[in-house]
């Protein structure tokens, strides 16, 4: 093994692992697909997400079909009977195309989970590195100020931001953000989850900072802006890394959520959460308006927590052997409970 | 012999087509317990509710002076006696109202109608902050009395005695009477505390009274004690109902409603249909246990006269040539009936026309005459389906005439706040509806069109003076063929200035249980379903 980076050998452990790469490689498919969207929409479809087509007609396999009835139904998967278009039918009674609407609707899901994540990192990071190398008042305050945010159910707060941003908007500084903007859904996640990152986050610190590496540093009369940065985050990297693909499956689901509320995403944005609470209202005559978001949604969040508990495995084994070793140990005997 | 058994068969066949008259025809069951069910709880105080749910829920249990004729469509909007002997005489300028109020009313605790709860009732209005407050505000002495709450009002005189009441008005008010006749203006026992009784509801005048309450889940009905003992035979021309007891539970989940209905477990659902299931129920049911039912209201998108590209007539008659009314049908899931006007059907003075039938190429032709230097455009519509559907079908038909749209969909709870604030930014188009708060051209035309409504309800900022002169000398006048056909010719030339696309009338269902005789079920135009005309057969 001499010679070996850590990262190679959490590569070489990783490819070992059959089911998280399985996983892994399904969320590569499911990105790759999301980011077709305009290739579809262009080449097959001949729409785009937000066309109407409620009193067009389209032909399948010869015979000419309303993309909405008189009543208001919505035409059924066309799959390639129409050469591609209204693949998945039409969303609803505005007989927009529901495959284009998909397909950008999972950019938008998986571009609120990724930035989302990277915002709750970038804090929990922060935050996490000043609490644990600092401690004192400044751990104090920290820690506090986390534990109020953490004191709330992450949904509800969500939610409760989300009600209030939504109508109003957002105001930071000369920054204002209106409530229809992709970006208040973003920043409410992003901040809700940041306590559940920033406290384990500031644990490993604490733990690293009394190591000799960082007394070396220290001795050798770095500052603390350079302990953390050049000696504490690399170190941190790995555990960062596995946070931010869990945060990225948290962060969709919790996405969908409010936008199935009404206070996340806003129209004319998709999502795969608008989606399904779009779907929602013709749940009996067009199931699949809401059962394929749904699946897609499950699939990738799926696909990132298994790929996520797969990376953690190869960066850090010991957590594994941690884990393996505490399942495995025999019973305590000989005490009385 | 022959002659008793001749008599014998004679007497035989009597019983019996009595036996049978009584038992079809305009028979049916009297008594019984009608279950309802809504899917939101309304304030069940008539003072302080506004919405069309609490209007269903009180239409028979707190009478004004005047009330709305129990009738389906345009006869429903008739004013006739309630509580006052007769419909008031009014003076020769148009500032003086006088009525008697019957004698010998009662309400359901057996406390005396006077004619002084009258002008109490007004000032708890006025105490409570009532939407419907406004209308009252043009009695002397009223406006002063909405600042201070004390004092009285001295525009309204009234003589327990004699049981006359005499209302004096600031100016002529060509609508007061129909604004007599809303649940704002209900008579309540004076000193009725000035806060919001729908925990314990005051007593009633009209032929049921609530009788228990639990917030937010259910409610019931029993018939008024009062009625049977003088109110019904004072008042002979209101109907004194079929059913002994109504019982109303707050069910949201209407897909569940439809399901108790079909089931039988209730008798009536007083929301709409959710869109899923309309299709389904209406081919199913109706004639026998639905009805589609016509309210009034029109849908509409409106256009800022105030600012540009909307400033330009061109640019308005362009868009209103582009919205096309039988798409919007299909996106109300067949629920909306097409418009291209103000005013609605059944609306007195109503005239049907189109200035402006759907028609794209004529649309894109008359954009490009008026080339617009800003097509950057802004449509606002709420967040509740289908209007957000609406206002993303409208947006799409905007980009296809030309335009670059932004849409901003926004909380249903704030929408209308937003889009009636001047000093929102970008107000430059988006969905609207209205329901006139009583059956008038004035209820249109007045707070939509007039200058003064700019910043409240005027959502076009439409300023013509000119226009401002005719709606203010209407409103003065009480309605008659004359005026009727100076709101018709009105209504055509707000259309020509085309503030608005108007696109349909949004109707309501009727949807009960097999046990309930359908045809007897009247929806009034403005109070909904009448909780008296349900009879089980």
């Amino acid at each position: 093994m001499a010679g070996r980076s850590p990262w190679y050998l959490a590569y070489r452990r990783l490819r070992r692992n059959r089911v998280a790469l399985g996983f892994g490689v399904l969320f590569a498919l499911i990105v790759a697909f999301v980011l077709a969207a305009p290739l579809w929409a262009n080449g097959v479809a001949d729409t785009g997400p937000n066309a109407t087509h409620t009193l067009e007609r389209v032909e399948v396999d010869g015979e000419s079909r309303e993309v909405v009835n008189r009543e208001g139904k919505p035409v059924g998967p066309l799959w390639f009977g129409a050469g591609g278009k209204f693949f998945l039918g039409a969303d609803g009674r505005l007989g927009r195309d529901e495959m284009v609407r998909l397909m950008y609707g999972g950019r938008t899901s998986l571009f609120v989970g990724v930035v989302a994540s990277l915002i709750t990192v970038l804090l929990a990071t922060v935050l996490g590195l000043l609490a644990g190398y600092r401690r004192g008042w400044v751990d104090t305050l920290i820690s506090r100020a986390l534990d109020v945010v953490w004191a709330f159910p992450v949904t509800l707060l969500a939610i409760a931001l989300g009600l209030a941003l939504a109508t109003g908007g957002l105001q930071i500084g000369p920054l204002h953000l209106s409530g229809d903007s992709i970006w208040v859904p973003i920043l409410i996640i992003g901040v809700v989850y940041t306590p559940y990152v920033a406290r384990p986050v500031r644990g490993e610190v604490l733990a690293l900072r009394e190591r000799e590496f960082v007394e070396a540093a220290v001795a050798q009369g770095a500052g603390s802006i350079r302990v953390m940065v050049r000696e504490l985050l690399p170190n941190l990297a790995s555990t960062l890394i596995v946070f931010f693909a869990i945060s990225v499956a948290n962060s969709m689901l919790l996405e969908s959520l409010l936008s199935f509320l009404g206070v996340g995403v806003q129209p004319p944005n998709t999502s795969w959460g608008t989606m399904i609470a779009g779907g929602f209202e013709l749940i009996t005559s067009s199931p699949q308006l809401t059962v394929v978001p749904g699946v897609l949604l499950l699939l990738t969040v799926l696909a990132v927590n298994v790929f996520a508990d797969g990376l953690r495995d190869a960066l850090d084994p010991r957590a594994k052997l941690r884990l393996e070793a505490h399942a495995g140990a025999p019973e305590p005997e000989g005490h009385a409970v | 012999m022959r002659k008793p058994q001749a008599a014998l068969v004679l007497a035989l066949l009597t019983i019996v087509a009595i036996g049978v008259s009584s038992c079809g025809g305009s028979g049916g069951k009297e008594g019984g317990t009608l279950h309802g069910t809504y899917a939101s709880f309304p304030e069940l105080d008539p003072t302080i509710n506004f919405t069309a749910e609490g209007l269903t829920a009180m239409y028979n249990t707190y009478l004004p002076l005047y009330t709305y004729a129990h009738a389906d469509g345009q006869a429903g909007t008739e004013v006739v006696p309630a509580l006052a002997e007769d419909l008031p005489k009014i003076s020769k300028d148009g500032k003086t109202y006088t009525l008697t109020l019957r004698n010998g009313l009662e309400y359901s605790d057996g406390t005396p109608v006077k004619a002084s709860d009258f002008p109490a009732s007004i000032e708890r209005a006025f105490k409570l902050n009532s939407y419907g407050s406004s209308f009252y505000a043009a009695i002397v002495g009223a406006e002063k009395f909405a600042e201070t709450k004390s004092g009285g009002i001295p525009g309204i005189e009234a003589d327990d005695k004699s049981g006359e009441i005499v209302i004096h008005l600031t100016k002529p008010r060509g609508t007061f009477v129909n604004e007599l006749a809303l649940l704002y203006a209900t008579v309540l026992p004076a000193g009725t505390p000035a806060k919001n009784l729908t925990d314990n509801p005051p007593p009633a005048t009209g032929p049921y009274a609530i009788t228990k309450v639990e917030r937010g889940r259910a409610w019931s009905y029993e018939r008024n004690p009062a009625w049977e003992k003088t109110n019904g035979e004072l008042m002979p021309d209101l109907p004194s109902g079929h059913v002994d007891k109504i019982e109303i539970d707050v069910v949201r989940n209407k897909a569940t409603s439809v399901n108790e209905v079909e089931r039988g477990k209730s008798d009536w659902m007083q929301s709409i249909l959710p869109a899923d299931l309309y299709s389904k129920v209406k081919g199913k049911y109706e004639g026998t246990q639905f009805r589609v039912e016509y309210p009034l209201n029109t849908y509409f998108f409106w256009m800022n006269v105030s600012r540009p590209p909307f400033d330009d007539l061109k640019v308005r008659e362009a868009v209103n040539y582009a919205v096309d009314s039988a798409a919007l049908e299909r996106i109300y899931s067949g629920a909306l009936v097409a418009t291209h006007q103000i005013l609605p059907e059944g609306m007195p003075a109503y005239q049907a026309f189109d200035l402006y039938p759907h028609d794209m190429a004529k649309a894109r032709t008359v954009l490009e005459e008026a080339n617009p230097s800003d097509r950057e455009v802004t449509v606002w519509t709420d967040n509740e389906s289908p209007n957000d559907e609406a206002g993303a079908y409208y947006a799409d038909a905007l980009e296809k005439l030309g335009f670059d749209v932004t849409l901003k969909t926004i909380n249903a709870d704030v929408y209308f706040q937003t889009i009636s604030n001047p000093e929102t930014a970008d107000l430059d188009t988006g969905w609207a509806n209205w329901f006139p708060d009583y059956p008038h051209p004035n209820a249109y035309f007045q707070p939509n069109f007039a200058a003064e409504n700019i910043g409240y309800t005027n959502l076009s900022h439409i300023d013509e003076p000119k226009l401002d002169a005719k709606i203010a000398k209407l409103g003065e006048e009480q309605l008659g063929p004359q005026q009727e056909d100076e709101y018709a010719e009105m209504d055509r030339e707000v259309m020509e200035m085309a503030p608005w696309a108007p696109y349909g009338t949004n109707t309501v269902s009727t949807f009960v249980s097999s046990e309930i005789d359908l045809d007897k079920v009247i929806f009034n135009p403005t109070f909904g379903q009448d909780l008296t005309s349900f009879q089980f057969k």
